[in-house]
């Protein structure tokens, strides 16, 4: 019983790391209906950041991780400025090779740079545990955990409670109308993207203390995200939040019960099922 | 058939003559292998454009069929021990039995949701090889060769030329036939292609087959010539984006469009490999978002594109 409880609980602190990947992908999906293949990527830069501002600055990814939003934020700008904006109108399956052309050439850039070693910090924090009743607590991963949890509640508010915030939403529910209504729909979509893109970079840094880096590090997380944008309904950032956390506690109860590299087949089969039951996703809506 | 119709199909088949000629003036082992490699990914790019390009639905799962092609081959030989080239069609018929499963469950969704379901059924098969008993997971397996003896690079090559023009005479015949109209009748628009009497969910699923069949074959003739079949060598995503790049790169619903793109991207990653070793995803990332960005219909619509910028030229003088 202990066992298991320690596997949901594991799940949950990386879910929430998930939680705030996802949310970065359903913004993006929602406000501008383009399914980024360039997330992952956008999540291996982050880490990279983080990764030198830790040893060049010497600041700890937990402080760093608000340099790697605003440089992520910056790089998503220019993406949006230089690439996305100009397919906004072509079609999903041209959004889907751009995108993936940007996330090569992250890859490559990445590879070209840093080569193709692993890095990590030895954080200290990493290897300190503690127990409240029978249970482990990794302390870099509530560090992580609840830095992400913050985030993803600061993002909902943006999206929930502000004026940029209701642009988005206005956006996501009709482009065209949004537009009659005096809402300048590139720059929102460009807000929306940057931010999409920030939050990609800001998980990395908060997975950096906890895990490694390489130039493809991404490609699991960029599944994963997928995973959780449809169990949360296309578009829907509070989905995507819910969507991440179950996954999280998913993958560590196959874990746990059956094997690590089966966790991977159980993902897929429940996004498989769940695009076919109810391709709406579990909560049923796809408002931004 | 028609006179106007053996006329048009002269210079492809002068073509395809030709490149089997090829080994008889040219018997170095490197360039062979890339002549090879060239004209198997030609027809997995052809095999993806039935699906991707004249149906529009942007399968990135098709190395599921490439991979399972080269194991279905590789494990029927290890343990029914018959002859290889009915294993070669086994590992066709075991692709196509998969397509059928995994085409009646992603046609049912559209758009982004289709996608995404091709990734996620390719990541299944792919974790499965990666952890099953009997594919050896991550280790793989050694697969049996086609030829023995002498020249086996031309042969590989020769056998390699005869499936592309067996793909090219397909894509040929789809181009201009009724099939190939509602497959385009569908990518347009498909509740329309419903509206005037097309079961877009039974014709995608027809154009799958044989682009399962074909990929397949593609994947078991690769294995051999290569001689191991392993999750990460014939079953990664990279190998599915690779297909739909090499048809969109040389134009997307066109007949010999994914033979240029094929020798134009394979020849040119070759190079890329060679000259700039790590940055080769770097060049090839921008080729494809150049591709998206300025050439949307391919290297084949360059000649129409660049006419109609001199006769553009030509009015303003």
């Amino acid at each position: 019983m202990g066992a298991i409880l320690q596997a949901i609980l594991t799940g949950l602190l990386t879910g929430g790391l998930y939680a705030l990947i996802g949310m970065g992908l359903a913004l993006v999906f929602g406000v501008m209906r383009v399914v980024n293949f360039a997330h992952g990527a956008f999540l291996m830069a982050g880490m990279y950041v983080a990764y030198f501002v830790a040893t060049g600055l010497h600041v700890s990814p937990y402080a760093g991780f608000l340099l790697v939003m605003l440089v992520l934020f910056v790089l998503g700008l220019m993406t949006y400025a230089l690439l996305i904006k100009h397919v906004m109108s072509a079609s999903h399956s041209m959004q889907i090779l751009l995108t993936a052309g940007v996330s090569y050439v992250l890859i490559g850039l990445a590879q070209l740079v840093f080569g193709a070693d692993y890095r990590q910090l030895n954080l200290p924090i990493a290897s300190q545990n503690d127990s409240i009743a029978g249970l482990t607590f990794n302390r870099a991963y509530v560090v992580s955990f609840l830095i992400a949890a913050g985030v993803s509640t600061t993002l909902y508010l943006v999206v929930a409670r502000t004026e940029i915030g209701r642009a988005m939403r206005a956006v996501a529910q009709n482009r065209a109308v949004a537009g009659l209504m005096g809402i300048r729909v590139e720059r929102v979509s460009a807000i929306a993207f940057a931010i999409g893109i920030a939050c990609a970079g800001i998980g990395g840094a908060l997975l950096l203390p906890v895990f490694y880096t390489y130039p493809t590090v991404g490609e699991p997380f960029q599944i994963r995200s997928f995973v959780i944008v449809v169990l949360g309904g296309m578009g829907s950032i509070e989905g995507a939040a819910v969507g991440g956390v179950l996954l999280g506690v998913a993958e560590g109860l196959t874990a746990y019960l059956w094997s690590d590299s089966y966790s991977q087949v159980v993902n897929f089969a429940l996004f498989l099922l769940v695009l076919l039951v109810r391709p709406s996703g579990l909560f049923g809506r796809s408002a931004a | 058939m028609s006179p106007a119709r053996v006329r048009g199909a002269a210079p492809s088949v002068a073509l395809l003559a030709f490149a089997l000629t090829v080994p008889l003036w040219q018997s170095d082992v490197f360039v062979l292998g890339l002549l090879f490699r060239v004209a198997i990914f030609a027809v997995v790019g052809i095999a993806w454009n039935l699906i991707g390009g004249y149906a529009g639905q942007l399968s990135l799962g098709h190395v599921t069929y490439f991979g399972l092609g080269g194991y279905g081959f590789t494990l029927c030989h290890r343990v029914l021990g018959i002859d290889m080239w009915l294993c070669l069609l086994l590992g066709g018929l075991i692709a196509c039995l998969a397509a059928l499963a995994i085409g009646s469950i992603t046609f049912r969704l559209r758009g982004p949701y289709f996608v995404l379901s091709t990734i996620a059924a390719a990541e299944i098969v792919r974790i499965i090889a990666l952890n099953a008993g009997f594919t050896r997971g991550a280790i793989g397996l050694l697969s049996p060769s086609l030829f023995a003896n002498s020249a086996v690079d031309a042969k590989f090559y020769t056998s390699a030329v005869v499936l592309l023009a067996l793909s090219v005479g397909f894509a040929r015949w789809t181009h201009g036939s009724r099939f190939g109209y509602y497959l385009r009748a569908i990518r347009e628009n498909e509740d329309t292609a419903m509206a005037v009497g097309i079961d877009p969910g039974r014709y995608k699923l027809l154009a799958l087959l044989p682009s399962a069949l074909l990929t397949a074959v593609a994947g078991g003739i690769y294995a051999s010539f290569s001689q191991f079949v392993g999750p990460e060598s014939i079953l990664a995503i990279d190998l599915s984006v690779q297909a739909a790049v090499i048809a969109m790169l040389g134009g997307a619903a066109t007949v010999w469009g994914p033979v240029v793109g094929s020798i134009v991207l394979t020849v040119s990653s070759e190079v890329f490999k060679a000259y700039f070793k790590e940055a080769h995803l770097l060049i090839y990332g921008s080729l494809l978002i150049m591709v998206v960005l300025f050439l949307p219909g391919g290297l084949v619509s360059l000649p129409a594109r660049i006419g109609a910028l001199v006769a553009r030229g030509r009015h303003r003088a």
